[in-house]
């Protein structure tokens, strides 16, 4: 087991050549300091989930990545690292606070509904002859323009031009009529 | 700190030409009560800017932030002093809405080159890292313009001058976090590694 005293000196000598450029020895480091952040972000915050963890971790990481120069490499490491950690573990869980404000957790939901069965709400009217016989029900001019707008699917314009009516008395008949079609179905 | 010194001194030196100092400065100087509030102004805006550095270094005794309070206190005394002497005679009405523009453009210069580089730092207390950095650029600020109005002390210049500097310190200090936080800081590390 290493020596508490040789490790913390160990670590600041990494740090200080990582400080001059020195890869490998800042690749040691880190993987050094990574499973050590990691137990302590677990104790101190243990009612978090393994990505929230990992979250938090990495977020220390870039933070001593982005502040590595104000390390004093004639000073110990593990209290600067440390009060690093204790800042981003404040930020974390101001952050969490206010997501969990903000948010409201839900379960999982299917894509797609779960029941096989077609929708069959649309088949309510689907029967062609009570259709036919509501439509030949109504008053010629409403009669008319079902035919013409539902049925043959022609245009306001066009549909004008053929009866004689005029748009507005057309969009009107359209409207009585379907009210009448509701009425004359929902009865039979 | 020793290259933001570098900076200022240059910078105030080049302010005194401009504004031309008053012709009693000289008088002033000599005396004692002039240069201790000086003195205490000057060692405010020092400390301040020290505690400021001290502040955005992880792990830095945090005892260094209480630095300023000292000469503060000094300070404060040397004008409550001056005020109390001027008796009556220094509540006057006359605002000298100059005074406090000249305090806020003097710290400007030397404010955003400390904020720059505490930006470099790590934002533990963006909140008092920023009061700090206002207090100590626009306290010597004040010193600044205290050298070229070398008047006599009074509720008026306790006001505006000593007023403006804590005024400032209090902006800087709500806009702590907009200022200095992690997010710019650990972004521009990502984008520096692209």
């Amino acid at each position: 087991m290493i020596e508490p005293g040789k490790d913390e000196r160990h670590l600041s000598e990494l740090m200080r050549l990582a400080q001059f450029g020195n890869a490998m020895a800042y690749e040691e480091l880190l993987e050094d300091i990574t499973p050590r952040l990691r137990r302590i972000v677990r104790r101190q915050r243990s009612f978090l989930k393994t990505e929230d963890i990992e979250d938090l971790v990495q977020d220390i990481l870039l933070s001593v990545h982005s502040v590595r120069a104000t390390f004093d490499p004639q000073r110990p490491f593990m209290p600067w690292l440390l009060a690093i950690t204790r800042n981003r573990l404040a930020d974390g869980a101001r952050r969490y606070s206010r997501q969990g404000a903000r948010e409201i957790q839900v379960d999982d939901m299917a894509v797609t509904f779960e029941a096989e069965t077609p929708n069959t709400r649309m088949g309510t009217y689907g029967d062609p002859d009570a259709l036919k016989q509501a439509i030949g029900a109504l008053p010629p001019g409403q009669r008319d323009a079902i035919e013409m707008l539902k049925l043959h699917e022609m245009s306001l314009k066009e549909a004008a031009a053929a009866s004689g009516m005029s748009i507005g008395a057309l969009k009107v008949a359209t409207h009585r009529a379907m009210h009448a079609l509701r009425k004359l179905l929902k009865d039979s | 700190m020793t290259v933001w010194l570098a900076i200022l001194f240059p910078y105030v030196a080049l302010v005194q030409l401009v504004i031309a100092p008053r012709h009693n400065l000289s008088t002033r100087i000599s005396d004692p009560r002039f240069l201790i509030e000086q003195v205490f102004a000057f060692s405010t805006g020092i400390a301040a800017v020290v505690a400021a550095f001290a502040s955005v270094i992880p792990g830095e005794r945090r005892r260094l932030w209480i630095w300023p309070l000292l000469p503060l206190a000094g300070w404060l005394g040397s004008l409550g002093e001056g005020c109390l002497r001027a008796g009556l005679d220094g509540i006057s009405l006359h605002h000298d809405l100059t005074c406090f523009p000249f305090i806020a453009v003097l710290g400007t210069a030397p404010g955003i080159v400390l904020w720059f580089m505490l930006r470099r730092g790590a934002p533990m207390t963006p909140h008092l890292t920023a009061a700090l950095g206002a207090l100590g650029a626009a306290g010597l600020g004040n010193f600044c313009v205290r050298l070229g109005h070398p008047e006599d002390v009074t509720v008026m210049l306790l006001v505006w001058h000593v007023g403006g500097v804590f005024v400032l310190a209090v902006a800087a200090s709500i806009a702590g976090r907009c200022l200095l936080n992690w997010r710019s800081l650990t972004s521009a590390s990502q984008n520096a590694a692209r």
